[in-house]
């Protein structure tokens, strides 16, 4: 492009982003291999490895036969992906009625901003769920926060964008709303709604705090709120039973972090998985890196 | 006549209504309801009963209270810290990276660098403990080797807020370079060879050509943050906090969910929450006027 040649700056300059990107990527992979590491070999492993010592399973069939863990894993997943679902779906139909030349927009445009922008008390929000009977229920998360307003208006600017011949034709065909909005808004906005749909699953996936608040009961709990349990509360017990601590037998000699660090990697597995995809829709054009003439 | 017509308009697009129905439902009940049941900083709380009407009190009682006076300057203190430190390293991520422009390199960076983003608080606060660790951690290892004493500094009251700064600076750099990153990368090569050909210098060529393509992101940017200083990170404090350094990091939203929710006294924590959440519309909207008068650029 403009200097070809390697400088002293620019060595430099490598070797900073290097380390950030280095500080970000061995603690994850160091994870990743503890977790994965020989149950007799990992207390061998450094904190700055990324390969693991040996090889093994057993951590992870520890922590998913952890009745615990495999019901909040279902719990996480039942939210996110109904969560999800629901979410784009309003969120898409709000912007659909939004765009169209309908009396009140104003006043209901004036309406959701001062919904976004006023952050509703925890003690009442508590209360609400409370009222409609949904503590203790895995709804309250699905339905908690299912519209978020600002992705509400990128999906309104995104729908501005479709050109209006195309919906008066479908009109003149004599295509009402709901097959409009199915057969030809839903369609078009494929890429805004994965967007979208993407932050609203990460969203849901990750709320640990509204989580521990709403759902009280072991049964109904998520993963993240269980996570914290071991990871920040340091709590053994739950993760590897009392039963067998008592006893002592294999599993409690299991080292503590291990189990700790395949807990997390189940954590971010459904991540790790949506990344790709996040990275090609999302930051395309900044990936890609092409200069726009 | 003219409400008339008003109304056959409404009733040609009923459908319409009826769609976004549901919509407006859910925002009533989980937006405006709780929002108007916040009218309880103004009520003593009753079980059996109604409510009885006290005015005030519940503001004059919170600003008396030393401990909110306290939590009130920590979310101040930890948010201007955010703001000021960690605004400029997003920045400086595209200037370095933006250096890069074609390879392997710079994706690989970009790859790894969007992650922790992603990462929920919890996992963060697992990678930061085993991180920071006093007798693994690779910064104690670190430390140790210049011949210094290792450090805790999860329970250390001095460091702790530089702990959050941190972390909230290793999850954010990379994603929020993206929007520097694209304005760098729309500049135009011809512009560079220009000043290349004139034999400016490569600082001439960052701070005459590229910071003023990163004007206006960064006032945007810079402005609406200003808007969330009422927001400290409730997500991040919860996980990383501890009995010994709680009075340095605990702000609003903990103590309104502690004095809340755990101790039941629930008019006087709505009495926070609204003060915090009346401030935060204050902020927000006035930031956006000025974001937009500045950049044409507004938060929605």
């Amino acid at each position: 492009m403009f200097r070809r040649k390697v400088t002293l700056s620019k060595v430099m300059i490598g070797f900073i982003l290097s380390a950030l990107t280095l500080s970000m990527f061995v603690p994850i992979m160091n994870l990743i291999a503890r977790a994965l590491s020989n149950p007799d070999k990992v207390h061998l492993l450094h904190g700055y490895e990324i390969w693991p010592r040996g090889f093994s399973l057993i951590h992870f069939q520890v922590v998913l036969s952890n009745s615990l863990v495999s019901k909040a894993l279902l719990n996480s997943l039942f939210i996110t992906v109904a969560g999800t679902c629901l979410s784009i779906f309003f969120t898409t139909i709000a912007a659909y009625v939004l765009t169209r030349k309908i009396v009140g927009k104003t006043p209901l445009m004036i309406f959701l901003i001062i919904i976004m922008i006023f952050e509703p008390g925890i003690v009442q929000e508590y209360m609400v769920i409370k009222d409609l009977h949904l503590l203790d229920s895995l709804w309250s998360m699905v339905l908690y926060r299912m519209i978020n307003v600002y992705y509400l208006i990128i999906m309104m600017r995104f729908l501005e964008e479709i050109p209006v011949s195309l919906i008066e034709a479908a009109k003149i065909d004599g295509a009402g709303h709901m097959t409009m909005f199915m057969k030809i808004v839903m369609p078009l906005a494929r890429i805004p709604l994965l967007t979208i749909g993407m932050f609203y699953a990460v969203a849901k996936w990750n709320e640990f705090f509204k989580s521990s608040i709403f759902l009280s009961s072991r049964d109904n709990t998520v993963l993240q709120v269980l996570l914290r349990q071991f990871v920040v509360e340091r709590d053994s017990s739950a993760l590897i039973g009392t039963a067998d601590l008592l006893k002592n037998n294999n599993i409690a000699q299991l080292d503590f972090s291990s189990l700790k660090a395949a807990t997390i990697v189940i954590a971010i597995i459904p991540f790790l998985m949506l990344y790709p995809i996040i990275l090609k829709h999302y930051t395309s054009g900044v990936m890609e890196g092409g200069v726009k003439e | 006549m003219k409400a008339d017509s008003k109304l056959r308009r409404i009733w040609a697009d009923k459908v319409l209504y009826l769609l976004l129905l549901p919509c407006m439902a859910y925002f009533i009940i989980f937006h405006v309801w709780p929002i108007i049941g916040m009218k309880l900083a103004f009520y003593d709380f009753r079980i059996i009963g109604d409510n009885v009407f006290v005015g005030l009190k519940y503001f004059r009682e919170l600003f008396s209270t030393p401990i909110f006076l306290n939590v009130l300057g920590n979310t101040l203190i930890i948010s201007a810290m955010k703001l000021f430190i960690i605004f400029p390293i997003p920045i400086l991520f595209a200037l370095m990276l933006g250096e890069f422009r074609n390879g392997r390199f710079r994706k690989a960076v970009q790859v790894v660098s969007y992650m922790p983003h992603f990462l929920s608080w919890v996992v963060i606060a697992g990678i930061w403990f085993e991180f920071l660790s006093p007798s693994t951690g690779a910064i104690n290892e670190l430390i140790k080797a210049l011949g210094f004493p290792a450090q805790d500094f999860l329970t250390n009251k001095e460091s702790i807020r530089w702990v959050l700064i941190a972390s909230e600076a290793w999850r954010s750099v990379g994603w929020d370079s993206i929007i520097y990153l694209a304005a760098i990368m729309g500049i135009s090569p011809s512009l560079y060879e220009a000043a290349y050909v004139d034999g400016g210098s490569r600082w001439h060529i960052v701070t005459r050509i590229v910071l003023p393509h990163l004007f206006i992101p960064m006032v945007t940017i810079f402005i609406l943050n200003v808007g969330f200083i009422m927001n400290a990170g409730l997500d991040q404090v919860l996980n990383f906090t501890n009995d010994s350094v709680n009075s340095k990091i605990d702000i609003i939203d903990t103590y309104v969910y502690r004095v809340g929710l755990v101790n039941g006294q629930y008019s006087f924590a709505t009495a926070a929450n609204l003060f915090k959440s009346v401030i935060g519309v204050i902020l927000v909207l006035s930031t956006h006027f000025m974001a937009k008068k500045l950049t044409s650029k507004g938060a929605w």
